[in-house]
């Protein structure tokens, strides 16, 4: 076939060429990433609980000899992944529903984290740090309250500058534990939304635009003027944008830190059955005066039969412990705040069920 | 169809002059589209380059995306979509081609007349849905209720390229003079015999090229990865049963982030995809460009 | 390759010719491959409504008219992504048609021959590039330059048309879902009609311009109506590409179902929808819906595609006799 003869010989090169493209690739990129003698454990799901997740690679790498792959791909994501198997473990901020549950075919649910969701948002213009309320929040995500200088947001920010900008409302588009978290809060304070809207890890949001993983919704919210939207606190911090005051049951006006996440972790310091605890919205006893209201606890979920179980079982009990450089030691500084000894127990118990 | 309207009482000049004007004012307009569509492409390609070259160097060929929230000081490449690309890809490609041109020898020389137009209406039906649906149906076949496989990702590619390749085929035979088969079936050999060792020879130069062609027109698919192999491993991994990082994916990922890094990483990659598709769609036109002339000067 | 030299067992078909194992194989074998794409639609059919069914029998036909998308209270319907399916696909045909026919005048008629081969491949580049890339780019550069110039400028000029209203502040929404589909639907209705029209016979287009013609006349009279149903055909396919999108659109559009006249609101369709939701789904009923959604896509691109193929058997058909 010498006709052809110049184009099959020029495939083939080509071919060989892409071949050695692939090896040298892969052979680089193990190299660079040197996992050598590491087990590797895959982890997909909660964005809010991926700062943290974050802090634990290097950390794990070094004392327990563990790669940790976490794709933040959203709480929805992640109770997919583990019920199908795909990951070795699903991170959620929503607790699992029962449905769900007997979906995973044997899985158990570990509180392995403790932090807050805060209200982004970005107002040029206004001359300090503005100040919520429940229902007002509601209503803005109702889409009832449509300007930044609303009567009702300047009834409880005497004295500060607002300019007429308009709301630009955003949510999540993808399955998020952050969004159970929210609408949990928002139906504690508007029996409106929660007879019209109810709580889930996606709702049928009245208003707003959606946007992909708490990083889409932090971005969105910086790059809008007047935006509003709701992440995991230290994507707030981290991105440098504003996060309201909001005014819990006290009627004290408080930001997520760790003093108030750590206030209203005291409402719920006993997982039920399932490992689900609740600490949205506390009351106004004393204890919770300080209490900043949209906290939540994040859980891993994981399998009681998995051919990964002696790496798991030594990631999560390294997670959950706050002595000596272990997981909840990384937490305060992005605003995690170490998960109480009752808990911890609990877990413990859970995590002594994993076998391989 | 007579536009013209020659008439001796009307007063040629003016209404000339309208026709005139008329016509051109839509030469104009056609002229002004073209600027546009030129303009587009230049905006694009533009931007792209601009933001994406820049961002070159081989971290992005080497190092892999950083997991979200590491420490920003280690810098970020695109390796694993590279690999994970490629390594699928290849894998839909090998599958698409062969059956592509079984259709296109069924179609080119067995089918009965009756049937010709029934397979290149299947094959154009193929082609018109899509890709979003053929991603949701493979779900369905393979993964529900089991993990995710890069191996899902190449059978919804290999489904997608399949009628490119099965009609550029069927073009590419149906350029071979009949003169070649009769003088081969003439000589004695059998049907199979003249198919696939005298006129599928004269068209491998084709196949390439319409393979290579379908290739880069499926290198940008998002659809499939995003539903199919969504969840995967940090770093370089090549075995296509688990699921692998594709290059559209990524670019789809990064530009949902906010962070100016993932966005620029985002660019670079869109630039190297860019790249990739036009320096190899351009070859392969130029290759079918020289192989078609040097056909036509030996015969 | 005489005869007398091969060794399988010859058969002999009614018609006296040899039949050779060979053949037979190579028959069975390709012919199944054709086969098998024919089986493939089926079943891509089949598995939709196999997994559709849930939602089909829960919500019925109501799924189509009604509007409401709430994984809560598992009420589903697809009212307002079909609108926002038909809403952005028509809008892109708008703005696409006239530019793309008006680029493939340009190249086959206008262009002076230096300059036809550069712009032909030009056209065929931005065909090329992927939807992800050009929705990306809508998201970074499309949509702030609509939330801070294009949408107020045009609200302001054009308010009291009510589809431009108030401007969204984010940027994203229909009109820029709209903007995304033209730029990917044009090359391909440009290309096709280019060759429709290079297709038209030079003397039919010589005879008119003999009859003193202008140029644009001569379009109009002789190589549009020629090439007329080729020409349909290729803005339905155009059509049927901007319903399947579902990637670019996703990435500009918004996420909110709003059902408005106003193009500057978010907005959702069916392909964005499921690209959005399908792995954040809540079983049992959620998947189910957008399994529903992606069937009502199915069959929108087989409509859309059949009426194509009538379209231009029909027109050959005229051509011809």
């Amino acid at each position: 076939m010498p006709k052809n003869g110049m184009l099959i010989r020029s495939t083939l090169v080509l071919a060989a060429m892409a071949a050695v493209a692939v090896a040298a690739l892969t052979a680089a990129g193990a190299a660079s990433a040197r996992q050598t003698s590491n087990v590797t454990v895959n982890g997909a799901g909660s964005t809010f609980v991926a700062p943290l997740v974050a802090k634990w690679v290097a950390p794990v790498s070094s004392q327990l000899h563990i790669t940790l792959n976490y794709s933040a791909v959203g709480s929805g994501a992640g109770i997919l992944a583990i019920t199908n198997r795909t990951a070795d473990f699903g991170a959620s901020d929503a607790p699992l529903s029962p449905d769900q549950f007997t979906a995973c075919k044997g899985c158990v649910q570990i509180p392995w984290a403790l932090a807050g969701t805060a209200v982004d948002y970005r107002v040029d213009g206004a001359s300090k740090t503005l100040r919520l309320t429940g229902s007002v929040l509601a209503k803005i995500y109702l889409g009832q309250i449509t300007y930044w200088n609303d009567k009702a947001i300047k009834a409880v920010n005497s004295g500060v500058t607002i300019p007429h900008t308009k709301i630009a409302v955003f949510y999540r588009s993808d399955g998020s534990g952050t969004t159970y978290n929210f609408t949990d809060y928002l139906s504690a304070v508007s029996t409106q939304w929660k007879t019209n809207i109810g709580k889930g890890t996606a709702v049928n949001w009245p208003t707003g635009t959606g946007e992909a993983h708490s990083s889409g919704v932090i971005a969105a919210v910086k790059a809008t003027n007047g935006g509003i939207g709701y992440t995991d606190v230290e994507y707030a911090i981290a991105n440098h944008v504003s996060y309201a005051f909001l005014q819990n049951r006290a009627g004290r006006f408080v930001q997520p830190s760790r003093v108030s996440i750590l206030a209203a972790s005291k409402l719920d310091t006993t997982p039920n059955k399932s490992g689900a605890l609740s600490i949205v919205d506390p009351p106004a006893k004393g204890t919770f005066s300080g209490a900043y209201p949209i906290c939540t606890y994040t859980y891993v979920d994981v399998a009681i039969k998995s051919s990964n179980a002696v790496a798991l079982k030594k990631l999560i009990n390294w997670a959950i412990l706050d002595t000596a450089n272990k997981g909840q030691t990384y937490g305060p500084p992005i605003l995690f705040v170490p998960i109480p000894s009752g808990v911890v127990s609990f877990d413990q118990q859970q995590i002594a069920k994993i076998h391989t | 169809m007579s536009s013209a309207e020659i008439s001796v009482f009307a007063r040629p000049n003016d209404r000339l002059r309208r026709r005139k004007l008329v016509g051109r004012g839509v030469e104009l307009i056609a002229w002004f589209a073209a600027a546009m569509g030129v303009a587009v492409l230049g905006v694009l390609v533009g931007y792209v380059a601009e933001r994406g070259a820049s961002q070159l160097s081989l971290d992005l060929f080497i190092k892999s995306q950083a997991a979200a929230f590491s420490v920003t000081s280690a810098s970020q490449g695109l390796a694993n979509a590279f690999v994970g690309s490629l390594v699928l890809i290849g894998i839909a490609t090998a599958m698409a081609v062969p059956v592509g041109i079984l259709i296109a020898i069924y179609v080119s020389e067995f089918a009965p007349r009756s049937v010709k137009p029934v397979v290149n209406l299947v094959l154009d039906l193929v082609a018109g849905i899509p890709a979003i649906v053929v991603s949701i149906f493979i779900y369905g076949l393979i993964e529900v209720g089991h993990g995710q496989t890069g191996l899902a990702v190449s059978y919804a590619v290999a489904v997608i390229m399949l009628p490119f390749v099965a009609r550029s085929t069927i073009e590419i035979l149906a350029l071979v003079p009949n003169s070649l088969r009769e003088a081969a079936l003439g000589l004695g050999a059998p049907r199979w015999r003249t198919t696939l060792g005298v006129v599928l020879p004269q068209t491998l130069g084709g196949i390439l090229t319409g393979t290579v062609l379908a290739v880069a027109r499926v290198s940008g698919e998002t659809a499939p990865p995003l539903v199919l192999s969504y969840v995967v491993s940090q770093g370089v991994a090549w075995n296509p049963v688990h699921a692998l990082q594709t290059v559209p994916l990524a670019i789809y990922e990064l530009g949902e982030s906010g962070t100016p890094s993932d966005t620029a990483l985002a660019w670079a990659g869109a630039f190297v995809l860019i790249m990739f598709i036009l320096v190899v769609s351009l070859s392969a036109r130029w290759f079918a460009a020289r192989s078609r002339r040097k056909l036509g000067g030996s015969r | 390759m005489s005869a007398l030299d091969t060794t399988e067992p010859t058969r002999r078909s009614l018609s006296g010719r040899r039949v050779y194992f060979g053949d037979t194989l190579l028959q069975v074998v390709a012919g199944g491959a054709a086969l098998a794409a024919a089986v493939l639609v089926g079943l891509i059919a089949y598995k939709l409504v196999q997994g559709a069914h849930l939602a089909i029998s829960t919500f019925g036909l109501g799924f189509l008219t009604h509007n409401i998308w709430d994984p809560v209270h598992a009420h589903f319907a697809a009212g307002a992504f079909l609108y926002g399916t038909v809403i952005t696909s028509v809008g892109a045909l708008v703005l696409a048609v006239p530019l793309a026919l008006g680029i493939a005048l340009f190249l086959s008629e206008l262009a002076p021959g230096w300059l036809r081969g550069p712009v032909s491949a030009l056209v065929e580049t931005l065909a090329a590039i992927p939807s992800v890339v050009i929705g990306f780019w809508g998201i970074v550069v499309l949509l702030p330059l609509m939330a801070n110039h294009i949408e107020p400028a045009l609200h302001s000029a054009l308010g009291w048309i009510p589809i431009f209203g108030a401007p969204s502040t984010s940027g994203a929404g229909y009109f820029p879902a709209i903007i995304v589909l033209t730029i990917m639907i044009t090359p391909i209705i440009a290309s096709l009609s280019r060759e429709l029209f290079l297709g038209v016979p030079r003397e039919l287009k010589e005879a008119a311009l003999g009859l003193g013609t202008t140029r644009w006349e001569m379009v109009r009279g002789v190589v549009l109506p020629y090439a007329r149903g080729g020409v349909t055909a290729a803005v339905i396919l155009g059509l049927g590409r901007a319903l399947g999108e579902a990637i670019a659109v996703s990435q500009v559009i918004g996420a909110t179902p709003y059902i408005t006249k106003n193009l500057f609101s978010q907005g959702t369709t069916m392909g964005s929808k499921i690209a959005v939701q399908f792995l954040n789904a809540t079983p049992p009923l959620e998947p189910s819906a957008l399994i529903y959604l992606g069937l009502i896509l199915l069959v929108f691109s087989l409509i859309v595609n059949l009426l194509a193929q009538l379209v231009v058997r029909r027109a050959s058909r005229r051509l011809r006799g």
